[in-house]
Parts: structure tokens; sequence; C-alpha cells
């Protein structure tokens, strides 16, 4: 028989809280485990005072929850965490280490995988894990133009991380895990503290979270203005949406901020709707849209490719056509 | 013939200019031309960073790099803005003068700031009689008193508005055989009696100043005669082929450059019966004659300038190059436009902008016709 | 603190405008990028221009260092020409086909050649590859402290460094000394334009190239060998939709767009 694979899962928090893609990736590691028949998934949790979401993770998909508790992990940095997890990776010898392609995820994950001597795949779009244990990484790579597959075939773990808004979390309502309390003296120690985090400063974004709308209206350099750009937030709040943006947008300093940037190097959506108004279609935006229910574009250019990314396409100005729709969603609601 | 290269830090210098150009003036370019307006901080910036002083020695806060290195800064802008080039190009024509024919005094004096963009230079010659015919202006400067007064009106002038050091052609007296002979006077922005007049309203090179400068009993010291009294026309007409034609030479493979790409991505993108024009054999004709009048302008364009900063005199050259590429670069925007259907003629594309402009190139710093005068000229010789 | 030592390492990627044309060769299944303009990794440029200012404030010398092919020299000059002092170009057969980790050992070989560096600061992203790793790999292999994604950095003179450290929603305020590196993010600054008289400097400035044996490295840990990941088949996303073109005046195409969004049940 086959040795039992096991598959790891870092849990990020922030302030107690779980990061949605933590729980994104705890989903695809069930998955994962399904298509491995025999795999185990494992969830380890870092952080001061964070038991009760520790008994949570069990329920969105861990058969066992490493918890290790210590007020030098209040806040993340990468020397701690990585000591703490290097130790516990080096003790129990897990397959697969998954980590979550967050600001901290991204920045522990290749720390992680230099300590080990091991590979990392980046930023996976897709998994899969064969059962004589061999993990296929898929990673986007110039903008999301191509598509590798990366294998880890010698060392162990086999590392990856996985951008948020990738995989969906799973709810098993009825399920209970082991939950291990781990000893965070042994596992770290204060001599190899080389940074202090001082503080988090939460810049908490107006609305709703682009990865959670069932609405996106973006907008692009085309928009023009600032001024023309509340006519996206206006449309936006019809729907409880968010309103998204390319890069060439943000730099312009129209939009929410660099947490509503979609793409290669901003946030994978996935809505139901998505709305792009004076966006080109560059391959680095659409990466991350392309998961969306309907796609629908505005451009004046007839030619611009992002139509050929689009379920429907307007060759218009915005600024005909978007003022008409707001005033006729305003009238359909009422 | 060599092999055409250019060195390692020509190509540099290409590339620091293009990443210029397109964060700072394509985005504005539509504006620049639909408004007519130059946008001088973009100058001054472009001062900062070495590009308006190019050709000035650096022992005058310039350079020191020749004409191929400006024709490759003047490419680069005019890529995306013809119209602003022209402003560069002209300010160069007014540093030209002043650097070979300028005593020391005056170089120390002018070449400074110039070079570092803080002022903004022109030449103005061209008269409403006498624009080809260069003999033919009738501005006067007088000695009174050990000061000359200086009369007329100049027409057509780049900058004319905008330029803080222009150098002003006058008549100032006749020659041996009683033929006018005429000098050079450089002239401040804000000196009594010196004002622009109006601007012309031009269909291309929108986005540089172009119009009238009038002299009205404008006092100049002595010291303001440039490079002798009675070589003004010789020296205009020295610096008009060498910095002037070429620069408009390389303005001119700028726009060709811009209606290449240009093409070739409408072509690409725009479907017709279920695939991209670009795969229409007429189409492909269109895209490869614009590349001949490409690769044609810019082997002539920098063939001459080469000969030129190689220190040789080839005035039919840089003729030819002036004459073959300004025509050439209407002929590609045309074409541009041809093939691009009713596109072509919408002012979202750039490229009817760039058929005003390739226009507009040809008169200035002298006409085809008196281009192929030249060429003829040194042939039949 | 007399002066700060500063390596920056930058990588020379293909143009970030041509992504779209790169194909992949049907045969043989490998990358086609011949023909693609070099460029300096857009992010290299911002960490470039933090050195740049880090020595204004405390004076000292910036030292580019990147592992590439021998024709990548040229691309890498563009920094010296930004203001760099000398740069050093990591060059071998053997290095071909590295993974970030063997990268890193690379990278962090020329900076330990280089001898004492106070401050490693690099791209926090690269334009192709993209996967963020280096720093941080480089900062372990050399056995010092790292951040990355820092969109503030301030160094005291007596080598204590604050910086900031992007998150999702805010930062991460924190506090180390130096030696570290440092991934600096594209909000830290705005990169300076190369001048001409940085042009004409540059062609003066020292570079060196140096291979495997220079740098002491055994063949085992670089290159294709020495990296722990190993690629597979390569493909492109398919994104493509069949799009439905609307058309009509504003009114009727506004009309037709409310009926997508009920159809779609975002509008009831
Ligand atoms: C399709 C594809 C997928 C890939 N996926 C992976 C993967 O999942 N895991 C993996 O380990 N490797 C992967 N690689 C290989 C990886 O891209 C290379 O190892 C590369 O040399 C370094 O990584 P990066 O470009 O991602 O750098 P990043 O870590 O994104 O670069 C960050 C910064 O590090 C510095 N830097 C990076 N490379 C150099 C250099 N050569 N010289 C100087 N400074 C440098 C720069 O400052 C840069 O801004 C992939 C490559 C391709 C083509
Ligand atoms: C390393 C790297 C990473 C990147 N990451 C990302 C990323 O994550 N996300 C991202 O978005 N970009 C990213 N980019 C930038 C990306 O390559 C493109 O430049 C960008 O997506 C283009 O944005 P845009 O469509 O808003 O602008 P443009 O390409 O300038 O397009 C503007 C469009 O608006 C249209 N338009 C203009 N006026 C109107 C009007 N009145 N009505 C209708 N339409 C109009 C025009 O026809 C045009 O098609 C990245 C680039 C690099 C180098
Ligand atoms: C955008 C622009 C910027 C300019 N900037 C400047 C500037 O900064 N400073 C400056 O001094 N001038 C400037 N000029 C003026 C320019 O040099 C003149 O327009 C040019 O020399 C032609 O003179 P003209 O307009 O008087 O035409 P004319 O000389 O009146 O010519 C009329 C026609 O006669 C033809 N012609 C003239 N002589 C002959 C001949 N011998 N044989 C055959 N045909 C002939 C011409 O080719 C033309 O077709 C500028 C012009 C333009 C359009």
């Amino acid at each position: 028989m086959e040795k039992k694979q096991v598959i790891w899962v870092i849990i990020e928090q922030v302030q107690g809280k779980t990061a949605a893609v933590s729980l994104e990736v705890l989903g695809k590691a069930c998955q994962l485990a399904a298509e491995a028949a025999n795999a185990q998934v494992v969830a380890v949790a870092l952080g001061s005072a964070i038991g009760p979401l520790a008994q949570q993770l069990p329920k969105h998909g861990a058969d066992k929850v490493f918890l290790v508790d210590d007020p030098r992990l209040e806040l993340y940095q990468n020397d701690t965490y990585s000591s703490v997890l290097r130790r516990l990776i080096e003790r129990e010898r897990p397959d697969v280490v998954l980590i979550g392609a967050s600001a901290s995820g991204e920045e522990l994950a290749p720390t992680l995988a230099a300590q080990l001597g091991t590979g990392l795949a980046a930023h996976c779009t897709n998994l899969r894990l064969a059962a004589d244990g061999t993990l296929t990484m898929l990673v986007p790579a110039f903008g999301g133009q191509v598509i590798g597959e990366i294998f880890c075939p010698v060392q162990r773990p086999q590392m990856a991380t996985i951008k948020p808004g990738v995989f969906s979390p799973v709810g098993l309502a009825e399920r209970t895990g082991e939950i291990v309390q781990e000893d965070g003296a042994s596992l770290l120690y204060d001599a190899e503290i080389r940074l202090r985090a001082t503080r988090l400063v939460v810049e908490e974004p107006p609305g709703m979270p682009i990865e959670q709308a069932d609405v996106i209206v973006a907008g692009g350099w085309g928009i023009g203005s600032r001024e023309n750009w509340r006519l996206l937030e206006e449309l936006a709040k019809e729907f409880n949406g968010a309103v998204g943006c390319t890069r060439p947008a943000l730099d312009q300093g129209w939009t929410g901020g660099e947490h509503t940037m979609i793409g290669s190097s901003g946030k994978t959506v996935r809505p139901k709707l998505y709305l792009g108004a004076g966006i080109s279609g560059a391959a680095h935006h659409m990466v991350g849209i392309k998961d969306s229910g309907v796609i629908i574009s505005v451009n004046r250019d007839k030619t611009a490719p992002i139509f050929q990314f689009s379920d429907y396409c307007v060759a218009a100005d915005f600024r005909d056509v978007l003022p008409e729709l707001l005033a006729q969603i305003r009238r359909a609601k009422h | 013939m060599p092999e055409f290269t250019f060195s390692p830090a020509q190509e540099m210098l290409r590339k620091a200019v293009r990443e210029f150009v397109e964060k700072e003036i394509e985005p504005i370019a539509h504006k620049i031309d639909a408004e007519n307006s130059c946008p001088m901080d973009v100058f001054r910036k472009m001062g900062a960073l070495g590009f308006a002083g190019v050709i000035v020695p650096k022992e005058y806060g310039g350079a020191g790099l020749g004409l191929t290195e400006r024709a490759i800064i003047l490419e680069e802008t005019a890529r995306h803005a013809a119209g602003f080039a022209m402003t560069l190009m002209t300010h160069q024509l007014g540093i030209e003068v002043l650097l070979s024919y300028g005593s020391e005094e005056q170089k120390r004096k002018y070449l400074p700031e110039l070079a570092s963009g803080k002022k903004l230079g022109g030449l103005a010659v061209t008269e409403p009689s006498g624009g080809s015919d260069v003999g033919g202006q009738q501005s006067t400067g007088e000695l009174k008193d050990g000061k000359w007064v200086l009369n007329g009106r100049k027409c057509f002038i780049t900058n004319s508005s905008e330029a803080d050091v222009c150098v002003v052609t006058v008549r100032t007296g006749e020659d041996a055989k009683g033929r006018p002979s005429f000098s050079a006077f450089i002239i401040e922005k804000g000196t009594p009696g010196f004002a622009p007049g109006r601007e012309e309203d031009k269909f291309g090179l929108r986005g540089s100043g172009t119009g009238d400068l009038s002299l009205n009993n404008c006092q100049a010291g002595e010291d303001a005669v440039l490079g002798g009294v009675g070589n003004g026309t010789k020296m205009a007409l020295a610096a008009i082929s060498k910095v002037g034609r070429t620069g408009m030479s390389a303005i001119s493979v700028g726009i060709l450059r811009g209606c290449l790409e240009e093409g070739v991505r409408f072509a690409k993108e725009r479907v017709l019966y279920g695939k991209p024009i670009a795969k229409l054999q007429a189409i492909q004709l269109e895209i490869a004659r614009n590349r001949v009048d490409y690769e044609a302008a810019r082997l002539l364009t920098y063939y001459a300038i080469g000969l030129k900063d190689a220190g040789g005199s080839c005035d039919a050259e840089i003729a030819t190059a002036k004459y073959f590429s300004t025509e050439a670069a209407v002929r590609a925007a045309k074409r541009t436009m041809d093939l691009m259907g009713g596109y072509g003629v919408v002012n979202d594309y750039p490229v009817g902008r760039y058929l005003r402009d390739a226009l507009a190139t040809i008169p200035s710093g002298g006409t085809s016709h008196v281009m192929q005068l030249v060429i003829a000229g040194q042939t039949l010789a | 603190m007399k002066g700060l030592n500063i390596s920056v390492l930058v990588k020379p990627v293909p143009d970030p405008g041509c992504y779209e044309s790169i194909q992949i060769d049907p045969q043989t299944g490998i990358l086609v990028r011949e023909g693609l303009p070099n460029i300096l990794n857009p992010a290299d440029k911002h960490a470039l221009e933090a050195a740049l200012q880090l020595v204004e404030q405390h004076s000292g010398r910036v030292v580019m260092v990147s592992m590439a092919p021998p024709n990548a020299l040229e691309t890498v000059k563009e920094g010296l020409a930004m203001g760099a002092d000398e740069a050093w170009l990591l060059s071998d057969r053997a290095f071909a086909g590295a993974d970030t980790l063997a990268t890193s050992r690379v990278l962090a070989a020329g900076i330990k050649k280089l001898g004492l560096c106070d401050l490693v600061l690099a791209g926090s992203e690269s334009a192709d590859g993209g996967t963020a790793h280096v720093p941080s790999q480089v900062g372990e292999i050399l056995g010092i402290s790292h951040l990355t994604n820092v969109t503030w950095l301030n160094i005291d003179t007596d080598a204590n460094v604050r910086a900031r450290m992007k998150m999702e929603n805010g930062y991460i305020e924190v506090e180390g000394a130096l030696p570290m590196v440092i991934g600096v993010s594209r909000g830290m600054n705005v990169p300076r334009y190369t001048s001409l008289p940085g042009i004409l400097a540059a062609q003066d400035k020292p570079v060196k190239v140096l291979g495997l044996n220079n740098l002491g490295l055994d063949p085992g840990s670089v290159g294709l060998a020495g990296s722990p990941t190993q690629p597979g088949k390569l493909s492109r996303p398919e994104l493509k939709r069949q799009g439905e073109r609307l058309e009509g005046e504003p009114a009727e195409l506004a009309k037709r767009i409310v009926a997508i969004m009920r159809s779609s049940g975002v509008l009831s």
C-alpha cells in the first residue's frame, strides 16, 4: 500500500480572524486528499490567543490541527513564523505544504522553502496530487500569458502558494478533528528573533471587498478622470458591488486603492457579473477576471482586445452608455 | 559602405528617450494637438535630463554629443508628438547658431541655460517677403550712436512667443556688389521693441508655437551681433541646413515609425471576414510600403547626419534626406489612413494627426522645391 | 555608520508590453522569446531608486548584481545610467534553467564575493517569472534578515531599519538592523528617468562578469541541476469568449445590459 500522504495548510490569521485564502486552500487540500485517496489534511495555525479560530478549522476540512499559540506570534513576522514552521516540518515531515499567497504568505513561503532547501511553486492556479504522491503545480508566468507545470521530484515537502480567490472553501459542519497544542517555547527561541513587528496598521477599505462582490464594475485608463470614476462607484453601489481597476487607473489615483486592482499582480476575482469600461484587455488584467460569470465590456475602440474575452461587447463611449445604464437600473429597482 | 548600427550608448539613449516620451508625452499628445498648446513643463524636464542640450559641448553645460544623438531624441519625440518635437528642434537651431558663431562671451552667457532647458531658443529668418527667398528679407538694422536699432517683422517663427533667446537676421547694408547684406542679432525676450505677434493656427505640427515677431525700434548693443556684421545669411543658411533640415528629417522618421506601428497594430486587431485584415494581401502591401518608406527615410537621414557629424560638407545629402523623409511621411500617413478605412479619419486614432504633421514638415526648413533645387544644383555642378 | 554599501539585484526581462506575442513552440514545447526587447525588470528600477536615494542621504556606493546571459549586459548597464556605480553580471552556462532557490544561491554568492555589503535591495517581483521568492531566499542564504513588499523604508545613522511591509488592508511596521535584504514594492518611490549625462557616465563605469568558478559554487547547486523544482509542460491559458456585439443607441444598449443583468441574476 502507498504511504499515507500528508498535506499541510498553513493558516493565516489577522487579529484573530482566519484569512479567506487559508480556508480556500484548505478546501483545495480536501479535494487533493480525495484525489490521492489516502491523504490526510493538516492545518497549522500560528498566533496569539487563537484557540477559538483553531477549533473552527476541522469544519473547513482539516483532519488535524497543529496550534502554536504564543504571544510572540501575535503579529506576522518572517523569522518568528518561519522558525516555528521549519521545526514543525522537520519533525513531522509532511509531503505537501500549501500556503495562501497573501502578502505575508508570499514572504513566508520562500523563506521557509529556502530554510528547508526545497522547491516552491508560486501563485498556483491549480494543483493535482497523484496516488504516488507527486504533486503537479500549475503556475502562471509572463503576466498570465503562460502556464507552466512545476514538479518537485526529490526534495520534500513539495511546497506551493495559491493566490486568493482561486479555490473555494468547503463547509463541513459535522466534521471534527484533533487539535494538537504545540509548545511555542520549544519551537521559537528569543535569540533567533532579529526583526520586530511593531504594529499592524489597518486601512480598512470602504465598501465591499472586491473578492466577495457578486457584481464588479471595473474601470481602466480610458475613464479619464476622478469625476468620471464616480460613475463607476454609483453603478457598483446599485448592486452592493465593488469597483475594480487596472494598473494605469490605480496609478492615476482615481481608484479606491491597491486592493481594488485586478490582475496578475492584483486580485483574482470571480463575480457573477463583471462590467468593464475603458479597459483595453491586457493579459495582465484579463487573467484576474477569467473565471467571472458574465463579462460585459464597454470600449470605444471596436478593435479593443478586451472584446475577444467578453461575452457582450459594447463598442461605445462609456460616457454615453453608463449614465443611461445607471438611470435605467434605478428605474428598474423602483 | 559600412554596416549601419548605432553604438550601445546611442541605443541606450533611444531607450531612455522612448521611456520618457511614452510616459510624459504620449498620454498628452492628443491634447497638445487639440489645444495647440506647447507643454513647457515637459520641455524643462527634457532639458534637465540633458536632451535639450545634447549638442552643446560639456564646457557650456551640455552633453557634447553630435547631430546623430540629437536626431535620435527628435525621432523618438516625434514618434508620438511631432508638433512638440518641433519646439525642441527649433530650440536646438537657435543653439546651433550661437554655438558655431558666438563669441566666447556670448556662448558663456547663453549656452548653459539653453542647454539645461531653463531657457528656450529660436531662430528668426523668414519674413512675409522672404522665406525661400532669403535675400528678400525687409527688416533692417541701423547703427545709431553705438546701438543697433532693428525694425521689421518676422513670420512663421517657431517658439515665437515662448523663446527666451532668439537669433534674428536683418538687413544691415550692402556688400561690395551692391546686394543686400544681413546680420544676425541675439535678442532676449522682453527687450523693448521686440514682441511676439499673432500665432498661426496651423493644421499640423500643433504644439509648437509658430508666429510673428515684430521689431519696433528694438535696440541691440554691439555685443548682440552674432558672428560679425554682414554674415547673417550665410550663418542662418548653414544652420538651417545642418540643424534645421536634419531635424525635420529626423522628425519625419518619427512620424514614419508612427505610421508603421499604428498600421500594424490596426491591421492585426481589426477583424473582417472573420480574420484580422493583416491577412488580406492588399493590406500587406500597404504595410510593406510603409516599411520601405520608413527604412529608406531612416537610412537617408542618419546617413546624411553621420556625414555631417564626421565633418563633411553634405548639403545635398541633407536635402535628399529632408525631401525624401518629409514626402515619405505624407505618403505613409495617407496610406495608413487608407488601410484603416473609416477609422482613419476619426480623431480617436492618431493617424490623421500624423498626416497633418507630415504635411507641415514640408515647408519647415525649406520646401520640397527648394530641396530639389539644392540636390539638382550639386548634381549638375 | 560610514556610508552605505548597497547591492541592488536587477533582472533583465523581456518587455512586458510584448508578452502577448510570446509563443510556445508546438514541437519542442519551449517558450519562443527571441526578438523580444529586454528591459530592466520594472520593480528593480524602484529598488535602484531607493538605493540611489539612500546613498544621496548617507553617502556610499551602489553595485548592481544580476544573474543573466552575457548578452544582457547592455540592459544591466541601463542601471549604471540611472546612477549605480558598478555592475556585476553573474553569467555561466551552468546557471541556465535555475529555479528561484538556485538563482538565489548564485546571487548570494555574488554578494558575498563583493565583500562588505550593508544592504541588499531587490524588486518585490519580476515581470516574467514573477514568483516574488528571490528577496527572501537571498536573505536566507546569506543568513541575514530580510523583508519584502516594502513600501516605506527608513535607515538611521546607527544602521537601524524601520520599514513598512504591505499587507492586504494596510501594512505591518517592522524594525530591525542592517545588514538586511529588502524587496522594494512599486509604491515606495517613482524611479528617476535616465538622463543623458547618466548614459555618458555609464559607459566608463566598472562592469565585472563572473562565472561559476569565480564564485566558487558547486555545479550541482546551481542551474537546472541545482533546482529543487523542475519544469513540466507549458501551455497558454484560454481566455477567449464568444463575444456578442451589442449595437444601437445608448438607451438601447443600456436596455440590453439591464436584461443581461437580470438573466444573470444580479438584478431582480
Ligand atoms: C513559466 C515559469 C514558471 C516558473 N515558476 C517557478 C516556480 O514556481 N518556482 C520557482 O522556484 N521558479 C519558477 N520559475 C523560475 C524563476 O522564474 C527563475 O528562477 C528566476 O530566475 C527567478 O525568479 P523570479 O523571476 O520569479 O524572481 P522574483 O522572485 O519574482 O524576483 C524578485 C526580485 O529578485 C531579483 N531577481 C530575481 N531574479 C534575478 C536575477 N536573475 N538576477 C538578479 N536579480 C534577480 C530582482 O530584484 C527581482 O525584482 C518559473 C519560470 C517560468 C518561466
Ligand atoms: C509586471 C507588470 C504587472 C502588471 N500587472 C497588472 C495587473 O495586475 N492588473 C492590470 O490591470 N494591469 C497590470 N499591468 C499593466 C498591464 O500590462 C496593462 O498596461 C493594463 O492592464 C492596461 O490598462 P487599461 O486597460 O486601463 O489601459 P489602456 O491599455 O490604456 O486602455 C484604455 C482603454 O480605454 C479605452 N477608452 C478610452 N476612452 C474611452 C471612452 N471614453 N469610452 C470607452 N472606452 C474608452 C481605449 O480604447 C483603451 O482600449 C501590469 C504590467 C506589468 C509590467
Ligand atoms: C511649421 C513651420 C515652422 C517654421 N519655423 C520657422 C522658424 O523657426 N524660423 C524661420 O525663420 N522660418 C520658419 N519657418 C518658415 C519656413 O522656413 C518657410 O515657410 C519656408 O522657407 C518657405 O518660405 P515661404 O513660406 O515664404 O514660402 P515661399 O518662399 O513664398 O514659397 C512659395 C512657393 O514657391 C516655391 N519656391 C520658392 N522658391 C522657389 C524656387 N527658387 N524654385 C522653385 N520653387 C520655389 C516654394 O517651394 C513654394 O511652393 C517655418 C515654417 C513652418 C511651416
